[in-house]
């Protein structure tokens, strides 16, 4: 831990601000200038009671919603991309391979088969003859990934079919999929009894300390939030504190 | 434009309600081109028949006024190149009592040059032809008939035809009696026979003016014959009598021109498509000749003349059927917008439906662009698939309109198109590629806006919206 601290972080966010525009006309302060970086293959976990921008944070941050101010930067082995300043064309670029996204409600596409959905950013990442010199590599890594969160021989299962557990590790294999470099989870299990919950935690945790992806994971659940390398809690629209990870 | 084709055939593979709009799509190709097809027969039929009985061009005195110096007027016409044949002709009106009063439209042709600028020898029956057609009235001639023979126009108006005809209506009375100077003869269209009104062999006293004294004229006529142009107007009121018998009996001689006056003169091109070019020559070469003094060997008689192509005299009927193809083409393709407007309506509920999605692949990484295009893509699968489907079915409803019209008729004894009324045994249906064209362009551009406001719209949305709900 101490070593991946020295070097650059793979995201730094500076100054995050973000403003709704209510109905009545008032502007509503949800992020109030967040600072954070995420090292190479760091768990980082958020806490914060519900309501205070924990979700508005990590929609800024998978560039799927613009903040008010401040600054955020991506970092790999090759190349800085830094937001503001990206075209809608890398931003979605960055979306595909940078980041995997976990959200609570799983959001697999229920027209596709397992398999399907989790080669799914791969397939809309590459073109017609890039998709036809990669696909077999491709499904083979999604098979292993497949294999990886316990669901082999599940391929061709619809989504519609499975528990909310097995939805969940199709959703991180999905996530996984094109090895992004951060992957940002939104209460994954919100929406699970804490058995399976338990055992998702495990299994991401395991994950993490395989493929080395750094992960920044928003959770309520106390048990996932002990696992995590660092435990930031969100007060107010900004980090009141870096607690210990342990207490 | 990949994940775009991968994610339409999923979608549209699971559910039938999109197909829907696919099979309005077809239905309204399927109908647009059938009726497209019959109507296209129709005009080629009808064209092809109203030619037939007339000549490519006419050169006639202007305001029915009679032209003279016939003999030069052909002589100019044979000589101009382009043209192949040339015939006189009388045009007038006749009223003649039968049963009642009726009039018909009566043609002075020469029956040793008509048959050489217009069909009239084709349509000219025989004597079994004109007693099978009087058997049955929905029959037509058959395709198989004899060769037309031209002597036979000829024969039919000869002095001997006349006699012979004569002595067997007379034959009951027994008396031995023969008429030396038999009227002249009157070949009638079938239909005025099949009405009953004339027989083979009747005597018609025929009634008109005069063009050049506007005396009343009388003449007395035999029906030696019919016709068949199958132009139902034509069959009920032309008819045909030697051009000298007619000049005759309206006393067309023309004091100042020392001449006997005639209409026009038809003539047959070598090629029709020429006919503005020969039309330029031969208007020329008439009006030469008119300028010559009267003491010129080729000199004709100034008279004010105009030539015209058979499709400018029947113009107005043409052009009635062309205008009335393209009204029926224009509400038929309300029924192609209404299917577009199904595939707008259907895209919108599948951009509702797959909100979600639509969501989830703008957070994978799909760009708007992706996702507008994904839903235009799925509209455009519908409306090509809907439009090949409707191309395939019309083409084969047109090969096999009779045998489908014969199997309605079979099943339920209703005749959908009684052959009387259109005068036309089968049913024509011709399919042009630009009536494909006409139809398919409408189509794919209906079918395109129907998709691209919905493509827009998914464009537009708020993927965090789209992902917030479950
Ligand atoms: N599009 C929006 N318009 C207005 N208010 C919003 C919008 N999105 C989120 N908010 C508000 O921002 C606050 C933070 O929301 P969120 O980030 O979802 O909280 P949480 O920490 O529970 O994930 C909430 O009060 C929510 O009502
Ligand atoms: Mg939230």
């Amino acid at each position: 831990m101490n070593d991946s601290q020295q070097s650059l972080p793979v995201l730094s966010a500076r100054g995050l601000h973000r403003e709704f525009l209510l109905a009545n006309g008032q502007p509503l302060e949800v992020l109030r200038g967040v600072d954070l970086d995420i090292h190479e293959a760091e768990m980082v976990a958020i806490v914060g009671l519900s309501g205070v921008g924990k979700s508005t944070l990590l929609h800024c941050l998978g560039l799927l919603d613009t903040p008010s101010s401040g600054q955020i930067i991506y970092r790999d082995d090759e190349q800085v991309f830094q937001s503001p300043g990206l075209s809608e064309a890398q931003r979605c670029a960055l979306r595909n391979r940078f980041i995997g996204f976990v959200f609570q409600f799983f959001h697999l596409l229920n027209d596709l088969d397992v398999l399907e959905n989790v080669m799914l950013p791969a397939i809309v990442g590459s073109s017609k003859s890039q998709w036809r010199k990669t696909r077999h590599d491709v499904e083979a890594y999604a098979r292993s990934l497949l294999e990886s969160v316990g669901l082999q021989g599940r391929e061709h299962q619809a989504p519609g079919t499975l528990s909310g557990g097995e939805r969940q590790r199709v959703a991180i294999a999905r996530a996984l999929i094109n090895r992004p470099l951060l992957l940002l989870c939104d209460e994954p299990t919100g929406n699970l009894d804490s058995h399976t919950s338990n055992k998702l935690h495990t299994l991401l945790r395991e994950l993490h300390e395989q493929l080395g992806t750094s992960i920044l994971v928003v959770t309520h659940d106390p048990d996932l939030a002990d696992r995590a390398d660092r435990r930031l809690a969100m007060i107010d629209g900004r980090f009141e504190a870096e607690l210990n990870p342990l207490g | 434009m990949q994940y775009q084709s991968f994610l339409s055939k999923r979608y549209l593979k699971r559910r039938w309600a999109p197909w829907a709009a696919t099979l309005a799509v077809a239905l309204g190709v399927f109908s647009l081109l059938s009726v497209l097809a019959v109507m296209e027969g129709f005009k080629v039929e009808m064209k092809e028949r109203i030619r037939g009985s007339l000549s490519h061009l006419v050169v006639e005195g202007i305001a029915t006024r009679q032209l003279v110096g016939e003999d030069s007027l052909l002589d100019a016409a044979r000589t101009t190149p382009g043209v192949e044949a040339a015939s006189p002709f009388i045009e007038t009106l006749a009223i003649y009592r039968s049963a009642v009063l009726d009039y018909c439209i009566l043609r002075g042709v020469d029956p040793s040059s008509e048959a050489e600028v217009s069909d009239f020898d084709l349509y000219l029956l025989s004597e079994e032809e004109i007693e099978q057609l009087l058997a049955d009235p929905y029959m037509m001639l058959p395709e198989d008939r004899a060769p037309p023979d031209a002597a036979r126009v000829v024969e039919v108006f000869s002095l001997e035809r006349r006699r012979q005809l004569l002595r067997s209506r007379l034959r009951g009375d027994d008396v031995g009696f023969v008429e030396e100077a038999p009227p002249q003869g009157l070949v009638v269209g079938i239909e005025s026979l099949r009405s009953g009104r004339l027989a083979i062999g009747d005597t018609v006293q025929l009634s008109s003016y005069s063009p050049v004294t506007f005396e009343p004229r009388i003449g007395k006529f035999i029906i030696v014959g019919a016709f068949q142009s199958g132009v139902y107007e034509q069959d009920q009121r032309w008819a045909y009598s030697d051009i000298r018998a007619l000049q005759q009996v309206l006393d067309l001689w023309d004091e100042d021109a020392q001449d006997m006056g005639i209409s026009g003169i038809a003539l047959r091109l070598t090629d029709y498509s020429q006919a503005e070019e020969v039309k330029q020559r031969l208007y020329l070469e008439i009006s030469r000749r008119m300028d010559l003094p009267a003491s010129d060997e080729g000199s004709i008689p100034w008279r004010s003349m105009e030539i015209n192509t058979w499709e400018s005299q029947r113009d107005n009927l043409l052009q009635a059927v062309e205008i009335e193809k393209r009204i029926i083409a224009a509400m038929m393709l309300l029924i192609v917008a209404f299917a577009a407007a199904m595939i707008f309506l259907i895209l919108m509920l599948l951009v509702i439906e797959k909100s979600r999605d639509l969501g989830v692949l703008r957070a994978l990484g799909a760009t708007r662009g992706g996702v507008i295009q994904l839903v235009l893509t799925q509209g455009m699968i519908l409306c090509i698939s809907g439009a090949v489907l409707g191309l395939i079915g019309g083409w084969i409803l047109t090969e096999n309109i009779n045998e489908a019209h014969d199997a309605i008729y079979r099943a339920t004894g209703m005749r959908l198109f009684p052959p009387d009324i259109y005068y036309l045994e089968r049913i024509p249906a011709v399919l042009r590629w630009q009536d494909m064209v006409l139809v398919c362009a409408p189509t794919l551009i209906f079918g395109f806006l129907g998709s691209l406001f919905p493509a827009l719209w998914a464009g537009r949305r708020d993927p965090i919206r789209a992902l917030h709900h479950e």
